[in-house]
């Protein structure tokens, strides 16, 4: 399992390498464009301006408060990757590691795990996230991406330990033992690169999920304020003219879409890389 | 296998009744007033809101509150919702059967279809899977109140081939006969239904999938292979069982579905779930109908982890614990 | 503008009356798409909610309904209904004679005992609190005989007549008065409720739809249609959506957004019918520190902030573009459905350089250059609470986050859930709240919101010159309409809010129906009067027996 460059060995699939640049390419789209186009928070014309189709001087229209929805999309995209990426790799690291630990421990430390998962699962997130709105009026995003986080990464531990408990079955992981190796070595070393299937399908979804969970919890008064744009933010306030200015919300669609896409081939490298089996 | 059954059933009612508990403290410490739906139309003088307060139990202390519920759920009687003025065990009951049968249609379509596509996939990888997986996950990326409200317009407004939304048609005549009432609960359901399947059925197809390119990889495939058995019975008879641990853990997962519904899709569609239900007694603050909601959710979750767990020891032998 | 607000109204006055003749058999079905299931649609038990109220109406019939298009002030501008006339013995007492011919509809005729009844759990604070705040000021309610009703009023007071008869309908004492009142609510009589008024039950199901049909035989004439349909769908879009696919015929509520009123006459099948509408919407000025009432506010404490931040906003741009023309900025808190709106000038336009003068009057002056002015080392900074559940009032306080960036003002919008919201609000924890109420038909309701001492008056406003003019103006029976105009420019000059819009009611109805009367403030009170356009019947309206 020592790759000398995982990054290298990654990349060595044409997926993974279509992927990385989709990415690379929507991150800068975010941090350059910006600069070259209008300020999304502007509104030149509320009563003339607004939803207007996309044109030359507005490529992708321009929304209900006459704002320019290419700028918004660009400006969205800082907020949106940002909690994608934070809080997918932070529910998925946390899964992983409850799902490892409660599928290969099993008995009393596996029942306790599991069923602390059932109550989360039971008690809506709505709540917990309220409850801290009423302790934290004015959320920093940092700390509401970690709270997208941690709070999301019950689902994954279930899928994790069912691999974990097919897998303790298996013959390697006895001869693993018999060679002496401790249990730490034989979760992260043996199991864990085995379960990267089900985390990684994990991750990858998780990816779309957690843009849209961010614009609901502003309507929450947690997520980021107006006039900030995020990319679920704009598909929500979109709803209202879906159908006679669809670019409204088409658009920042689009560009999760494009997201989940690229990350989903990013994943398939990842898993090529990392798993000792495939091909 | 029964003592362990009886373990991990005793586990579930603990579990139960303590997220039960949670959730009750946990409502009840959120910020908000039970009583601001019913001063929407009209502001509450402080006199009426007393009444009020004291009709609903809600001038008393935390405890006692929980006391009565508690005594209240011994009897079946889970109170009187804030908002509606009607029993909440009534209430549940008449969303019920909405519920389940959009939530059932849903759990059939996304595991049977999934399952079956991402199997597929697997074992034909190449041009048609790369395809699959990009629609699959562009769908799953669609937001959920998105893909029912084009639907709803293209289906529904623009062609009118099935109803925008509801569950039945109020002006069916009175006199119509079984089968004619089965057609048009169907012809409602069709909406709802495909727009919630096509959302979720990339989770059950990827998680199918890449269950499935594990299994295959396995040595003892290629041991069957050498035994001379054809690609049929090693795919679907032996890879194809073994690759059902995701699947069936999201099951259990998404068990819940069955009550808690896709709030945006019951929605827009205007369907009686309990979905909406609930979400409605969330955002009015209806204690009583949401500890009702939040009770069968809390049941179908602790369900739905138990199945899981006996269906892994029914699926592979070895994962039972002595 | 303000003109053709008061042009509206007149449209629905042909259809007062029930189509009594013209037709041998009536036939066709209202589908009527609402928000909301009315879980408990009688008199004294629904708390009085828009869904129970919308569907009592139909099943009920009040003492008398206020006339369209008119006024209802004093004794003048109603319609008999359950009362065949009224008359007044002294300023404190008004005699109802109750119409010989009324029935329920499982045929007992309705008599004063009924009324007694019915006022008896109305004025019960316990029982139906409430309507018992809304009543607050009749004295007593007695029967003198089987068909005469004597209401008796604590004080001398303009709207008797509207209080008397507005709130409740009488409901029927000799099913329900062998029940202990507490236990009507849970009640057979509350899931098939027996009334007097032009429908009758036929049955709920509950989160979908609710029944009712024609009285045939009712003496005030056979409503229009035979069937008479209430739609649930929590969704905007959803009720929007059956409307456009063909499947509902009468939707209120449908604009904002101003996108819907394309859609909507797209299909060739719908219009659009305004009324005055009795809500009103505005930016509410805390002039207390939030959440601590014993100090005054740090910045809007100061009239002249107030009135700069309502000089900066656009208002009229703001209305047009959330509301295009179905809604007005009032000038003070009049909706368009109180008659005293009609006395209200234009209100001033925009003006951002008075805006900056009156900030700097104040000590406001931009130090550090950042464009936003601050006095002391503090920034001119404040924040605006907004309901997540209006898009409407999300879009417009983003509109004015922007606008006031332009008067060197910083605000920072907060969306919180609606209950969250309303606790907030209500505990005066805010600086600014963008609020909106249902005001009642007369202005003496707007003492609630604007006097000293009033019950929903969560910022702290107060001017007892203004209190003092309202209460004459209750207690006046002549001209008041130089009192109630002094009202609002004085609360204009106090700028406790910054008024926004006042909409009218908007409801979309199905192209076949004629005498499609709306009414202002009980949009559904006259749908026994709708009919189907002789040769425009769909196959359903055939279908309807």
């Amino acid at each position: 399992m020592e790759r000398p460059s995982l990054v290298r060995a990654m990349l060595a699939t044409p997926s993974a390498r279509a992927g990385a640049l989709a990415i690379t390419a929507i991150v800068l789209f975010g941090l350059l464009a910006p600069l070259a186009l209008p300020d999304p928070a502007a509104q030149p014309d509320i009563v003339g301006g607004a939803l207007q189709p996309p044109s030359a001087a507005a490529p992708f229209g321009t929304d209900e408060l006459s704002r320019d929805v290419l700028a918004r999309v660009a400006v969205g995209a800082r907020v949106s990757l940002a909690v994608a990426a934070v809080a997918v790799l932070l529910s998925a690291t946390l899964g992983m590691l409850v799902g490892i630990v409660a599928g290969y421990a099993g008995g009393a430390t596996d029942a306790v795990l599991m069923r602390i998962v059932d109550a989360g699962l039971a008690v809506p997130r709505l709540f917990v996230l309220l409850l801290l709105l009423a302790a934290w009026e004015r959320m920093p995003l940092p700390a509401l991406v970690v709270i997208i986080g941690v709070t999301g990464w019950l689902g994954t531990s279930r899928l994790v330990r069912a691999e974990v408990l097919q897998l303790r079955a298996e013959a390697y992981v006895s001869a693993a033992h018999a060679l002496g190796a401790g249990p730490g070595r034989v979760m992260f070393r043996h199991l864990l690169p085995n379960t990267l299937g089900p985390l990684l399908v994990a991750a990858t979804l998780a990816v779309g999920d957690v843009i849209l969970l961010e614009a609901g919890l502003s309507f929450l008064g947690l997520g980021v304020r107006p006039p900030t744009p995020s990319w679920g933010g704009m598909i929500y306030d979109g709803r209202a003219v879906l159908t006679s200015a669809p670019w409204v919300s088409l658009f920042p669609g689009l560009a999760i879409v494009a997201t989940v896409l690229a990350v989903n081939l990013l994943a398939g490298g990842l898993r090529a890389a990392l798993s000792p089996r495939e091909a | 296998m029964a003592r362990w059954l009886a373990g991990r059933l005793l586990q579930a009612l603990i579990t139960a009744a303590l997220a039960v508990v949670l959730m009750f403290f946990l409502v009840r410490a959120a910020p908000g007033d039970p009583l601001a739906r019913l001063s929407e139309d009209r502001q509450l003088s402080p006199e009426a809101a007393a009444v009020l307060r004291a009709r609903y139990g809600l001038d008393q202390p935390a405890g006692r509150q929980f006391r009565s519920f508690a005594t209240g759920l011994v009897r079946g009687d889970l109170g009187t919702s804030i908002e509606y003025g009607r029993p909440v065990t009534e209430l549940l009951r008449e969303r019920l059967p909405g519920s389940v049968l959009l939530g059932g249609t849903v759990l059939l379509l996304t595991f049977g279809l999934g399952s079956w596509l991402g199997a597929l996939q697997a074992v034909r990888r190449g041009a048609m899977d790369r395809l699959a997986s990009a629609v699959a996950l562009t769908l799953y990326a669609t937001p959920s109140f998105w893909l029912a409200l084009v639907l709803a317009w293209l289906v529904g407004i623009e062609w009118r081939l099935l109803p925008a939304a509801g569950m039945r048609d109020p002006l069916l005549p009175a006199d119509a006969g079984a089968l004619e009432r089965l057609a048009d609960l169907l012809r409602h359901l069709v909406l709802p239904s495909v727009t919630l399947a096509a959302v979720n059925l990339a989770a059950t197809m990827r998680y199918q999938r890449a269950a499935m390119l594990e299994v295959l990889q396995q040595p003892w495939i290629a041991t069957a292979r050498a035994r001379g058995l054809g690609d049929g019975a090693v795919h679907w008879r032996h890879a194809f069982r073994n690759a059902l641990f995701p699947v069936v853990t999201l099951f259990g997962l998404w068990l819940p579905l069955l009550v808690a519904g896709s709030v945006f899709v019951e929605k827009i569609f205007a369907w009686p779930g309990l979905g909406a239900l609930a979400a409605d007694a969330v955002g009015s603050r209806d204690y009583p109908v949401l500890m009702g909601a939040s009770l069968l959710v809390t049941a179908l979750v602790v369900l739905g982890s138990l199945l899981a767990d006996v269906a892994y020891a029914v699926l592979d032998p070895r994962v039972r614990r002595p | 503008m303000r003109r053709t607000r008061l042009a509206l109204v007149t449209l629905a006055l042909p259809a007062l009356a029930f189509p009594l003749a013209g037709r041998a058999t009536a036939q066709g079905s209202i589908v009527v798409v609402t928000g909301e299931h009315a879980a408990a649609p009688v008199p004294t038990v629904g708390e009085g909610t828009t869904a129970n109220a919308d569907v009592a109406d139909q099943l009920f019939l009040r003492l008398a309904v206020p006339s369209p298009g008119r006024a209802a002030a004093g004794d003048r501008g109603f319609t008999p209904q359950l009362a065949r006339s009224w008359s007044r013995r002294d300023s404190v007492t008004l005699v109802f004679d109750l119409d010989r011919r009324a029935r329920w509809h499982d045929g007992v005729p309705v008599t004063s005992r009924d009324v007694v009844f019915t006022f008896g759990r109305a004025l019960d604070p316990a029982l139906a609190p409430v309507h018992a705040g809304l009543l607050a000021q009749v004295a007593s309610v007695q029967a003198e005989g089987a068909h005469r009703v004597v209401f008796r009023f604590k004080r001398p007071y303009a709207d008797q007549l509207f209080d008397a008869t507005y709130f409740v309908s009488p409901i029927p004492a000799h099913l329900l008065d062998t029940l202990r009142p507490a236990d009507l609510q849970r009640s057979a009589f509350v899931r098939a409720p027996v009334g007097n008024g032009p429908f009758r039950w036929v049955r709920s199901v509950p989160g979908e739809f609710i029944e009712l049909a024609a009285v045939r035989n009712h003496f005030l004439g056979r409503p229009g249609v035979s069937r008479l349909v209430f739609r649930t769908a929590t969704d905007a879009d959803a009720r929007i959506n059956l409307m456009l696919s063909g499947e509902g015929d009468a939707l209120i509520g449908a604009i904002p957004p101003l996108a819907n009123r394309d859609r909507l006459l797209a299909t060739g099948e719908i219009r659009l019918v305004t009324t005055p509408s009795n809500s009103i919407g505005y930016l509410l000025f805390n002039q207390r520190a939030p959440g601590d009432s014993t100090r005054p506010h740090p910045i809007l404490g100061d009239v002249r902030v107030r009135r700069a931040i309502v000089a900066a906003l656009d208002r009229e741009a703001m209305v047009r573009s959330v509301f295009g023309p179905y809604a007005e900025v009032p000038y003070g808190p009049a909706s368009g459905m109180l008659w005293i709106s009609a006395l209200a000038p234009d209100p001033a336009p925009r003006d951002l350089a008075a805006a900056r003068r009156l900030l700097a009057d104040a000590g406001w002056r931009d130090a550090d250059g950042d464009g936003i002015l601050d006095r002391d080392g503090r920034p001119l900074a404040l924040s605006i609470n907004v309901p997540a559940t209006s898009a409407a009032r999300r879009q417009m306080a983003v509109q004015a986050q922007e606008q006031l960036r332009q008067a060197g003002i910083r605000l920072e919008v907060l969306v919180l859930e609606r209950p969250v919201w309303q606790e907030r609000h209500v505990g005066g924890n805010f600086d600014i709240g963008f609020g909106s109420a249902t005001q009642d038909a007369t202005p003496a309701g707007l003492t609630q919101s604007w006097s000293c001492a009033g019950g929903s008056n969560v910022a702290h406003y107060c001017n007892p010159i203004v209190d003092s003019l309202m209460r004459r103006a209750q207690l006046s029976f002549g001209d008041v309409s130089p009192l109630w105009r002094e009202v609002l420019d004085r609360v204009e000059a106090d700028a406790p809010a910054a008024f926004l819009f006042a909409p009218v009611t908007v409801v979309a109805v199905h192209r076949r129906f004629e005498r499609s009367a709306v009414l202002a403030g009980a949009p559904w009170l006259m749908l026994h009067s709708w009919r189907v356009r002789r040769g425009a019947e769909l196959p359903r309206d055939r279908a309807a027996r």
